[in-house]
Parts: structure tokens; sequence; C-alpha cells
């Protein structure tokens, strides 16, 4: 009897647990019906970053929870390279959310395939009011004709190193205006510097296309792609670029491919750069302010990547991005929140620089007084570089293949697998193949 | 009374019993299923519809070279991995099943790497102790040799998985030691009588008694080392690296998936994968006549 009591017992549940989750659906059901403004809605909102940044975004969000008390913020976070998998999952599933941070690199992948909002009319109608954003920034956020993100902050990539790191080894820092040779004669004398005990820098050859790989091509005349969506640079450049990083990995300028492999994707405290194994590191500039906090003594600089003598500038702006998914049923709340963020006040000084300073300019002069040195020169160094830059085409469809394409043959050489020529010859070929040439 | 009346009056009340599970596994497992067989004869990226090509994602595997390097990582991990697993669970099994004293911790105590099975934090306290300075160098250290950075080498990363699977034999040996409680004492009572070892006891009256729980891991051995994908996406970051030595079929067929927009593709490569697991299972299970014994 009390056998199939408790069988009973377990048997309501396991029926309660389904209707549970069968009456959840209908609670989201409901909402998309969404229209009422009285009503209370909710909207979800995704972003990739260290602990610091959810910190941040979370308090962004109670203020604009506060602001608008009929809209509802469902927050989701992680780490960069977790976060372009789950919105994959996430927009194929259906499920995506209504607010998603977006970046260039892959922004087209999405807006190609339709998932992004198009937000042309709700510019122009000023529901979303970008007034004060500079041509550029607003530009850098259109695929085509379409803007189909708006920027949260601009930032630009150089290379950083620590005053008290030169200081001790003996070497004078770099200057901002130099050339690939002066880069690896650098890199040598840094490393007849430092001895056993570490680098000059880290492998540069392979890991992302951008923004190294793409500087150096473009300063070549030439691209990753172009505009039609091809193959944009030549053999030569790619072969240049790796028999470059090769040379100074055979010196031990550079790591070994089995150390470089260690290092990979460790956090920001444990990496080659904070913990002084190298002197130099190739880097966004906002995140600067984040190795001066970690390593206490020394001022964090910046200088521009390396260019070629009297070659064209490599710079083109770069940022982080809000975009609305095509299938949020609430595009005006979430148009809402993406103007709060990137324009309300409060939010704005509570978000100063933490993916470059903003974009607009209001929103920036007003993030400008309230920034520590480190951020400061993060703005300076930024806004000095962005005057440099010229458009970039978009990113291809398959671009996520491509750059796999990319770091395995750079891995390839860097392991001693391949030759230099014999992984030139294969990434042209299977990127071609990929783009369909 | 018709049929159905007799049917539903016998059985009724098994199947409404049934319901939550018949559910479950029409919803999560059945459509599911149906939906990726019918993908992987198209072109999906997930966002726009799926286009019909027929066999061309079957046909592509075989000119991947990355499709074929996950097979060899896979098939290595599997014929290394499963049966250097049992062996070691039968043994640990074995010694503990001769009545030591505190049997209850050390079942315990061995169990536990199981228990954590695939989890991520496992994978990346391994990355710890093989990496350059990890926990195996500095023991190599003390005997005079000099380390590796095993996990960051091609020659080695894959083998480190392998222990790693190795490492987590708790399950198996649990089922191992319940079979070998089954055994009649009276079996080796005569065999020492007669004048037999230790060792022979063991190959003459345990393993073949055993022989049917040693049948049940293995199958559930194989199917599990097919479908490792945890301990690789965290060891490698996601990459398989490095290079792509420990690429296993499921973090490939993920990266397509998920990573490269090739859902068609990947639905392809699953289920090749369900029809390898079933051809080596029934292999498992056509050899089983001839090996293994059930008493009685």
């Amino acid at each position: 009897m009390k056998r199939s009591l408790l069988l009973f017992t377990m048997i309501t549940l396991a029926f309660l647990l389904l209707l549970g989750c069968s009456s959840n659906e209908d609670d989201s059901n409901n909402e998309s019906s969404d229209g009422g403004s009285e009503e209370q809605i909710e909207i979800s909102f995704s972003w990739w970053g260290d602990t610091g940044r959810h910190e941040k975004y979370n308090e962004i969000i109670d203020l604009f929870e506060e602001a608008h008390p009929t809209i509802k913020v469902d927050r989701q976070f992680g780490g960069w390279g977790d976060y372009w998998d789950r919105l994959t999952t996430q927009v194929s599933g259906g499920n995506a959310p209504d607010v998603v941070s977006m970046h260039q690199f892959y922004v087209s992948d999405y807006a190609r395939r339709g998932a992004l909002h198009v937000l042309n009319d709700k510019v122009e109608s000023g529901e979303l009011d970008l007034s004060d954003y500079p041509e550029a920034a607003l530009d850098s956020g259109k695929v085509g004709d379409d803007i189909v993100m708006v920027a949260k902050g601009i930032t630009m990539p150089g290379f950083v190193y620590n005053t008290a790191v030169f200081d001790e080894l003996g070497v004078d820092y770099p200057q901002s205006d130099w050339t690939w040779d002066d880069f690896v004669d650098k890199a040598y004398e840094i490393k007849e510097a430092i001895g056993e005990d570490g680098w000059a820098i880290e492998d540069g050859s392979g890991g992302q296309l951008q923004p190294l790989f793409r500087y150096f091509a473009r300063q070549h005349g030439q691209d990753l792609f172009t505009e039609e969506g091809k193959l944009g640079f030549e053999e030569q450049v790619l072969t240049d670029w790796w028999t470059m990083w090769d040379q100074m990995r055979q010196d031990g300028v550079i790591p070994d491919a089995a150390t470089s492999n260690e290092y990979d994707g460790l956090p920001l405290e444990a990496n080659m750069f904070a913990t002084k194994k190298v002197a130099l590191l190739g880097l966004p500039a906002n995140q600067m302010y984040l190795y001066e906090e970690q390593m206490a003594e020394g001022e964090i600089n910046i200088v521009r990547d390396p260019h070629i003598d009297g070659g064209p500038n490599g710079e083109y702006i770069e940022g982080a991005y809000l975009s609305i998914t095509e299938a949020s049923p609430h595009k005006e709340a979430a148009a809402e929140f993406i103007e709060f963020f990137v324009s309300n006040e409060e939010a704005v000084k509570i978000f100063k620089t933490e993916q470059g300073p903003p974009a607009g300019t209001e929103a920036s002069n007003t993030v400008i007084e309230e920034l520590t040195p480190p951020e400061k020169r993060a703005v300076e160094y930024i806004q000095t570089t962005v005057d440099l830059s010229e458009p970039a085409p978009y990113a291809p469809e398959g671009v996520n293949e491509l750059e796999t394409l990319f770091s395995d043959n750079a891995e390839a050489i860097a392991f001693g697998q391949k030759s230099v020529e014999q992984a030139v010859a294969d990434f042209m070929n299977e990127a071609k193949s990929i783009l369909g040439e | 009374m018709g049929k159905f009346k007799l049917f539903w009056k016998n059985n009724g009340i098994g199947y409404l019993f049934l319901t939550p599970w018949l559910i479950g596994i029409l919803t999560l497992t059945a459509i599911p299923m149906g939906a990726s067989l019918y993908f992987s004869f198209t072109s999906y990226d997930m966002f726009n519809a799926p286009t019909w090509v027929g066999l061309d994602n079957y046909l592509s595997l075989f000119s991947d070279a990355k499709w074929l390097q996950s097979v060899k990582v896979t098939l290595i991990y599997v014929l290394l991995g499963v049966p250097f697993q049992l062996a070691f669970a039968l043994f640990i099994a074995v010694i503990l099943n001769k009545g030591i004293g505190g049997l209850r911790v050390y079942r315990a105590v061995y169990y536990v790497p199981s228990l954590f099975g695939g989890s991520v934090a496992i994978a990346i306290l391994w990355r710890q102790i093989f990496g350059g300075n990890g926990l195996v160098n500095n023991i190599l250290g003390k005997f005079g040799f000099e380390g590796i950075n095993w996990i960051s080498t091609p020659d080695t990363a894959l083998y480190t998985l392998i222990i790693l699977m190795i490492w987590q034999f708790g399950a198996s040996m649990v089922i191992f030691l319940a079979g070998l409680k089954q055994v009649p004492v009276e079996l080796y009572e005569s065999a020492k009588i007669d004048g037999a070892g230790s060792l022979k006891q063991f190959f003459q009256i345990t393993l073949p008694l055993i022989t049917p729980v040693v049948f049940f891991n293995l199958v559930m051995g194989i199917i599990g080392a097919f479908q490792a994908f945890t301990p690789a996406y965290i060891v490698s970051g996601g990459t398989g690296g490095p290079l792509n030595s420990t690429l296993f079929y499921t973090l490939y067929l993920y990266q397509k998936g998920f990573t490269q927009f090739a859902m068609g593709y990947a639905s392809a490569m699953a289920w090749i994968l369900l029809i390898v697991i079933a051809f080596a299972t029934a292999i498992v299970f056509a050899t089983s006549k001839k090996w293994v014994y059930y008493q009685g």
C-alpha cells in the first residue's frame, strides 16, 4: 500500500512538473502579444565581458528599469568565446535576446542571414535618437545601406607596454610611429634584455584574422576581403606575414608553439603580459586601464600598430555595438533600451570607456570629465587614431570558417608541421573555395 | 470484449504511467532526430529555410581532411581508452573485493572522479595537472626529468585525455564490484583445495563468471567514448588543438554546426556517428555469444 502511494505521488509530481513547464510557455506567449504600454513587458539583453563589465552593465540596466517601470530586462552574459556560440544557437532556436551585443567581424554573418532588425526607420523617425553620432560612427554600424547596429563604444587597437617593465629591462619605449622593421628590431632588443625569463611579445602570426593581420594587408593597399566578399589580399602578403613571425619564433624572440598554446585563452591576470613573460601586447585601447589596475607599478602606454614605410594606414573604426534581433517581439522597448544605454547621462557615466568611449558626441564629452589617467590616455589614443582610419569592407559569410583556417595554418607552421609556403598555398586554396571563388 | 478494450484493460494503466516518458521521447528525441535526418540532406544555416542537396553532405565528408582527422582522433580515443579503462576498473574492483578494511571509503573515493564525469571543473583541473608548470612535470622534475607541456604538444595532448578517461573508471568499477560479489565463494574454495593460485583463480573463475558485466561495461564504454565532448572542448578551449590533435568527432560536429553555421553538414556527421556506434555495438553483441558466459 505504502509503495503504491509513493508511486502515485511521484506520478502526480511528474504531471505537475509537465503542467508547470507548459504554463510557463503560455506566459511567454502572452508577453509576445505586446502593445499596451501599461502592460509589464520583459526584454532580454546579452553581452560578453568579464566580471567588472558585468557589474557595470547590471548597474546601467538597474537604472533603466527604474526609469522604465513597465520594462524588465532579462540579463544574459558570459565570456567572449562562449558568447558567439550561444548567440548562434539562440538565433537559430528562435529565442535570441531582443537586444544583443554585436561586433563588426560577426555582424554580416547575422545581418546577411536576416537575423538583425534594420534600424533605418527608427533612426530617421527619431525613435532611436542618434542625431549627435558622428557620420563615421553611424556608418560603422551599417551593412550596405542598412543600419543594423549602434555603437556602444568606439575603440582602436595598438601595442601596449608597461613603463616599469621597460625601465627595468633598460629598453627604450617604442615610438608611436613605428614600422614593422622597427617592431622586429625592438622585439630582438627586448628578448636580448629579458633573457631566459620571457619573450618580447606573444606569437601574433595566427589567432584571429584581425586586427593585426588585417592592418598588415591594408598597409599593402589590400584588405582581408573585397566589397564583393571575396578574398582581398595576395599570396605574397600572407607569405611575408608568416615569414616574419616564423623567423622570430625560430630565434626565440616569441614563444614556441607549445608555450603559446598553453597560454591561449587564459584570463587577464594570468596571461603573458600581466605576468611579465612578454613586454609588448596587442590590445584594444579601452582595455588598457585593466592592466594598469592589475600590474600595480608603471604606466600602461599604447602605440599604434606598426606600419609600412610609405604605405597606406591600416586603421579602420572598431567598436562594440548593440543590435535588435529581427525575431524580437518588443522592438520599441528594445530601441528605448539602446538609446538609454548610449545616451542617458547616468548610464554613460557608469559605462565610461568600458568598450571604448561612447560614440555619441555629448555622451563622449560627459565621460571625458570622469576618467582616470589610463582611461584618459586610451581616449586620447582612440581619438587620434580614429582620424587616421579608413572604411573597411564587412566580413563575408563564412568568416568563421576562414578564421579557423587561418589559425590552423599558422599553428601548423608554429609546430613545424608545414613550411610557410605550404601553409600559404593551403590557406589561399581553401579560403577561395569557402568564399566560392 | 473487443480487442481494443481487452488491450486497454490489460495495458492501459501501464501506458498511462508511461505517458510522461512517452511525451519526453517524442518531443525531445524522436522529433529532433527526424528533423536532423532531414537536415542532413539539406544545406541549412539555421537562419534561412533549408535547401535540399541530397547526399552532398555525406559525400563531401570524405574529402574533408579535418573530418578524417576527427575520425582518427576519436578512434584512437575509443580503442585505447575503453580497454584500458575497463582493465583498470576491474583491477581496482578485484583489489577492493578482497575485503580490505575501509572498503566503503575506497569505493566512494574511487567513484568520485566518475561523479564529476565530463565536468568542466575536472577538465580545467586536468589542464593544470598536465600544464608546463603542472603537477606531472613537478613530479618528473623531482626525478630529474624535464617535462613538456603535455596538453599543448600535439603528440601528447590526446593521450592526456585518454588518461583522464581512464582515471574516471569509478562507474564501471562499482558495477564490476557488484558482479564480483555474485561469484559463488564455494568455487574459490574448491579451487584452492585443488591448488589453484590466485592468478589461475582469476582467469579460470572470476573472469568467466563476470563476462556479462564486462560485456555491459564494454558496450556502455564504447557508446560513451564515441560521444566524448567536454574534456576536449575545455582542455583545448573549443578548438580541438593543438594542431587538431584533440579534435574529437563531436567537437568538430559542434564547430561545424554552431560556429560555422553548417547545420546540414553537422547533421550528416551526427548520423554517420550514430551508424558507427550502432555498428560497433552490433559487433560486440555478435561476438558476445562466443565469450559471454551466463550462469545457469
